[in-house]
């Protein structure tokens, strides 16, 4: 049963789930900015701003999700030192900090509209851009540090120590007056969103998460190419 | 309709550029990754067919992944 843990037959399914990911992503994603721009309905007080909710709140998301991946991995990596869960870390840190940038940037831009500025220093945005430093620091880490086994000890402490920002990021809006407005989508409890804003943003959701899913295969399959590479003469 | 896409009641701006943005971005990442993913492969291939014959085909026998990435990149020249 551990043999599909293989790196070889890993490479054969990234193979087949990108060929797979690559026939359906434009087909939704085409379906996917037709309900974010065009079907769903304004908002009754925000108008037509809220569409940047589509691409904003995804964004966020991912950012969230990816670091908290990450930290789990690391731990797990602390614990049973298994080499493959480095190079999944490795390869979903760069995703995992292009949505938070992202994510920091469309909430600029609809805060414009909605708050009548760009920027403030509120709990929120400023945890967020937090996480976006985590998420540098990381990465820079193994772009740093030549020792292989010493910055996977350190990227691996970096991401576990960022794990401590992400409940603050989540609970920033009920714990501290903020101009963010408090989670309108809840796993448990009722969502104050509409079913017909909330379909749009879970396909926008969606496509994005199909997106990470092929840059996340191909830096994987990257990684591993470049390990064979390197031990070419032990082959 | 076109109108009222394009302009969303004074909205338009914000909203364009919020989604231009992430697309603009998504895809260069998207092409920088695949880029970078081709490069690998190429190189990998070309310090396979480099080895002797030999070599080559002891690696070949070992390594799925070598075979895979020889015989997709001689697919694509």
């Amino acid at each position: 049963m551990f043999s599909f843990f293989y790196n070889s037959n890993i490479f054969i399914w990234i193979e087949k789930l990108l060929n797979f990911i690559n026939s359906i992503f434009f087909v939704l994603l085409v379906a996917a900015l037709s309900f974010a721009l065009i079907f769903s309905p304004p908002d009754y007080l925000q108008g037509d701003s809220v569409r940047i909710m589509y691409v904003h709140v995804p964004a966020a998301w991912i950012g969230l999700a990816s670091f908290t991946s990450i930290a789990i991995l690391s731990i797990l990596n602390f614990i049973f030192k298994i080499k493959n869960l480095i190079l999944i870390t490795k390869s979903i840190a760069p995703i995992g900090f292009m949505f938070t940038c992202l994510a920091i940037i469309t909430g600029a831009i609809w805060g414009q509209p909605t708050w009548g500025t760009y920027w403030a220093w509120d709990a929120r945005i400023t945890s967020m851009v937090v996480l976006a430093i985590f998420y540098f620091i990381f990465i820079m880490i193994h772009k740093l540090i030549s020792e292989g086994e010493k910055a996977n000890r350190i990227s691996s402490f970096v991401a576990i120590i960022g794990l401590i920002n992400i409940p603050i990021i989540k609970f920033s809006v009920n714990w501290w007056s903020t101009l963010h407005q408090p989670a309108s989508i809840k796993i448990s409890g009722e969502s104050s969103i509409h079913s017909s804003m909330l379909m749009p943003l879970l396909l926008m959701f969606f496509v994005m998460i199909l997106y990470c899913a092929l840059i996340f295969l191909m830096k994987y399959k990257t990684e591993i190419i470049r390990i064979k590479k390197k031990n070419l003469n032990r082959l | 309709m076109i109108q009222n896409l394009i302009f969303m009641n004074g909205y338009g701006v914000f909203v364009w550029s919020s989604f231009v943005i992430t697309f603009i971005v998504c895809a260069v990442v998207y092409f920088k990754t695949l880029k970078t993913l081709k490069k690998y492969e190429k190189e990998f291939a070309k310090e396979i067919e480099d080895l002797s014959i030999e070599k080559r085909k002891r690696v070949l026998e070992n390594s799925k992944i070598a075979s895979q990435v020889l015989s997709s990149f001689n697919k694509s020249i």
